[in-house]
């Protein structure tokens, strides 16, 4: 190695390790995440249009209530003005302004969810407060509770005597659980699901209100998100029942009853929609979350370590998304790095140099031998299509073309498949990096003639080798938590990368290359 | 170390290769002289040094329908990339069968099938990082007849390695039937150490193992003098100092009543000819390095290559 190259690749390796050293010694920004269940972030974008008046947009905002703590909020609103107001108990976000034009405003939070179970008690002898009687034990327009279809089944349902409370209340959610379908497209209302046995989400979950309110059990609908890994969260409504000294979470549509899962959040309680607006049209919103790895204390430390400094430059504090996004962008430095080992210590001899780093990097949802299968397969299509046009005599780019169109369709077939038979991760696949697996086939098929089919294969074969040692990288969330909490790290992978740019050594694979001339036994002194 | 016996062969592995000899003497400004074919035709015949006849060139799609109407007065001729490697994209035709043409080993090609080759060339398909491309077509030249009844096919050539103006190496490179007439090694060519001192083939090497015939014919390839050494010594070192790089490849043929000529240089030559010699490379590059004085004159050069070869002899085969 010479010199320049040495101390250049020593100069950024000590850079990178002197703010990584700092990070993780001084400032105890934690080196490996924590185990911990049940922590998200969780961002809210929501886009409003608006033709020059004043106008608003308001959200449900969660707080901390038992079975979550709510840290670290944050709000993004351009030239809107935002503020917090509690009315009813509810806590809303609003945005108000002059709207024009589009706007766009997010906010995020993180959680931790521990999920809530509820102690149902035989008998209650003690009536509910007064205070929630009075304000979730009434009729209204949504919970018409005095309908008369409403007490007829009441009646119908034969409800044990009111000291069970418990025992009336698993009745009426048996009975909404079972007797009541759920179709999605079906209505809200709580008087018509209850005539038609059938309702939607929401629709189901009021009548399960309405019905416990006329059976004289407090009720309330809550609001909130089911969390999902590597999913959008989805918008949940369920219901809550006070049952005893306090409200037991229950939801007919997703089957809990006396537990809520610690997947679920609550933003709110009430039959206000999570997301409203005045004065503004097109207005659309969407959730998105991710899991958080760290405490809330670590958190607390890594965004804002006791260095200004340190705490400009901290990740953290982006947007969820582009947090999302670096995640995964981080990782691929890793995924390089290896990349430079293989091909210039060990000497591997790959498709295409980056090739196994973005198939690793696609196949990270899938488990290996499926992931490896799906690639497989694309390839195998590629290759016999490719065949196929062979004959007839294509030009360079229509050919590569028609290649990259049999990509697609073949990776739409795995959608289609996926639909049909319930492996709902088959559709991670149109995650594949298209184009490359296009150039690959190619490439492949230019080997298979010009080289026959054995280096060929063997060359496929070694970029497989290289994609199954890059996958894990892609898999862990320990590499993607260090990278993500310690960018800096991109220094030292790039002063090592200097250092193997360097290497002039030999590679492992010349050993067997040149074994011929390595021979101990006419070695010469 | 696990290396040490590579060390202790002296066996230039190829990461040294890019670092300390092609990075370090070939400046990338001057790689297009020797990876545009046509390029190094000029430099060649500038400097009088014999190179195959040009033909015909196609350097856009519509001008491919033009190269076998040109070429229809000869039997055989050679279809290459320019800017190609490896060998890739080469396509020899020897002889006509009625409208076919019939290319080395036998097959026949329609005309369509051969200007559709010409095509992938211009796309690119065997350039270096498939840029497009111009083809050329240049004459076949007639093989030397002792390379003849070494090789059953394809072209001979003899591989010489010029580091600073000195012959360091060299090997002839017969083509196999499973090489499909290529002279490459890792396509399937035989390849045959050739002592600079004496002149005459040593040792061979096929598909990675020690050889020592004709995996084709069975004929014996060593000890086998090759044919006007020295003139190919002198003209791959000339060639080689026309083009600025210090460490080049030169692949001279020797045809039948030309004797020999430059087909091609290259810039990032194989080390398998240290396999092909049961030589590495490193101590004669050093010797190179430890010695080298400017402007010497080219017999000294190629005497000092010579010199070489009896300071490092090959190890017994």
């Amino acid at each position: 190695m010479n010199k320049a190259a040495a101390v250049t690749g020593a100069l950024l390796l000590a850079a990178g390790l002197a703010v990584f050293g700092a990070k993780a010694f001084i400032y105890q920004v934690p080196l490996s995440p924590a185990d911990v269940r049940g922590l998200w972030q969780v961002g809210l974008r929501i886009t409003a249009r608006g033709e020059g008046r004043h106008g608003s947009i308001s959200t449900l905002l969660p707080s901390s209530v038992p079975g979550q703590t709510i840290f670290d909020e944050r709000s993004t609103s351009g030239p809107l003005q935002f503020s917090i107001r509690v009315t009813d108990g509810a806590r809303l976000g609003v945005w108000s302004g002059r709207f024009d034009g589009i706007h766009e405003v997010r906010y995020e939070f993180r959680v931790q969810s521990f999920g809530r179970r509820a102690t149902l008690p035989e008998r209650v002898v003690d009536k509910p407060p007064d205070e929630v009687t009075r304000a979730y034990g009434r009729s209204s327009p949504v919970y018409p509770m005095s309908a008369p279809q409403v007490e007829a089944l009441c009646d119908e349902l034969r409800l044990p005597s009111p000291p069970d409370v418990v025992g009336r209340v698993r009745t009426i959610f048996a009975f909404v659980t079972h007797e009541v379908a759920s179709v999605r497209s079906a209505g809200d209302d709580a008087v018509l699901v209850l005539e038609r046995r059938e309702g939607s989400r929401e629709g189901k979950e009021r009548l399960l209100v309405t019905l416990l309110r006329a059976a004289g059990v407090p009720a309330r609908n809550v609001r909130g998100l089911q969390l999902i890994e590597d999913a959008q969260p989805m918008e949940r409504v369920w219901t809550e029942a006070w049952i005893g000294d306090g409200w037991v979470p229950m939801s007919a549509g997703s089957g809990f009853f006396g537990e809520q899962p610690a997947s679920y959040i609550v933003l709110g309680t009430g039959d206000r929609p999570l997301v409203s607006g005045t004065e503004v049209r097109a207005l659309a919103h969407r959730y998105h979350s991710a899991r958080e790895h760290l405490r809330p204390e670590e958190i607390a430390a890594a965004m804002a370590p006791d260095n200004p400094a340190l705490a400009n430059l901290s990740l953290y504090t982006l947007p969820l998304s582009t947090q999302t996004s670096l995640r995964l962008l981080l990782v691929f430095p890793v995924g390089a790095f290896i990349v430079a080992i293989l091909r210039n210590v060990v000497g591997v001899e790959t498709f295409g140099t980056f090739l196994p780093v973005l198939i690793a990097f696609a196949l990270r949802n899938f488990d290996i031998v499926t992931g490896l299968a799906l690639v497989g397969t694309v390839l195998g299509v590629g290759v016999v299509g490719r065949l196929a046009l062979e004959r007839l005599r294509l030009l360079l780019v229509p050919r590569l073309a028609i290649l990259l169109c049999l990509v697609i369709f073949t990776v739409t077939g795995f959608a289609l498949v996926a639909r049909t038979t319930e492996m709902r991760e088959l559709l991670a696949g149109v995650l594949f990096p298209i184009v490359i697996l296009t150039m690959l086939i190619e490439r492949y098929s230019i080997a298979l003639a010009e080289e026959g089919w054995r280096p060929a294969t063997v060359r496929l074969g070694w970029s497989i080798a290289a994609v199954v040692v890059e996958y894990p990288v892609f898999r862990s969330v320990a590499v993607g938590h260090l990278m993500f909490s310690f960018p800096e790290l991109v220094l030292c992978i790039m002063g090592l990368l200097v250092w193997i740019g360097g290497y002039t050594g030999y590679r492992l694979s010349d050993l067997l290359r040149f074994r011929l001339l390595a021979r101990p036994e006419d070695a010469t002194p | 170390m696990i290396f040490a016996g590579l060390r202790r062969a002296g066996v230039l592995g190829i990461n040294r290769r890019n670092a300390c000899y092609t990075l370090r003497w070939n400046p990338r400004r001057f790689y297009p002289l020797v990876d545009d074919k046509l390029a190094t035709k000029r430099l060649c015949q500038q400097a009088g040094i014999p190179v195959p006849a040009l033909l015909a060139v196609a350097r856009h799609h519509f001008q491919i329908r033009n190269l076998l109407p040109a070429l229809a007065d000869r039997a055989s001729f050679v279809l290459k990339p320019v800017h190609g490697a490896m060998g890739n994209g080469i396509i020899v035709i020897a002889g006509r069968e009625r409208d076919r043409l019939v290319r080395v080993g036998g097959r026949t090609l329609r005309p369509e099938a051969f200007n559709y080759h010409a095509a992938g060339i211009i796309s690119g398909l065997y350039s270096l990082g498939g840029q497009p491309d111009i083809a050329m077509v240049e004459e076949r030249l007639e093989t030397h007849p002792l390379f003849a009844e070494l090789a059953t096919q394809g072209v001979p050539d003899v591989r010489v390695i010029v580091y600073r103006g000195v012959p360091v190496m060299a090997m002839m490179r017969l083509p196999t039937k499973a090489s499909d007439g290529r002279a490459n090694l890792h396509q399937g060519a035989l390849g045959v150490g050739v002592d600079l001192l004496t002149g005459r083939t040593r040792a061979a090497i096929w598909r990675g193992r020690p050889a020592t015939r004709n995996p084709d014919s069975g004929r014996l390839v060593l000890d086998v003098a090759v044919p006007t050494f020295e003139r190919i010594l002198e003209i791959a070192v000339r060639a080689a100092d026309r083009t600025h790089l210090g460490y080049v490849g030169a692949d001279v043929v020797i045809d039948a009543t030309r004797g020999p000529v430059i087909l091609e240089l290259n810039a990032r030559p194989g080390l398998a000819i240290q396999l092909a010699n049961r030589a590495g490379l490193r101590p004669r590059l050093d010797t190179v390095d430890a010695t080298w004085q400017p402007d010497r004159p080219l017999e000294e050069r190629v005497a000092l290559g010579r010199d070489l070869a009896r300071r490092h002899p090959p190890r017994a085969a």
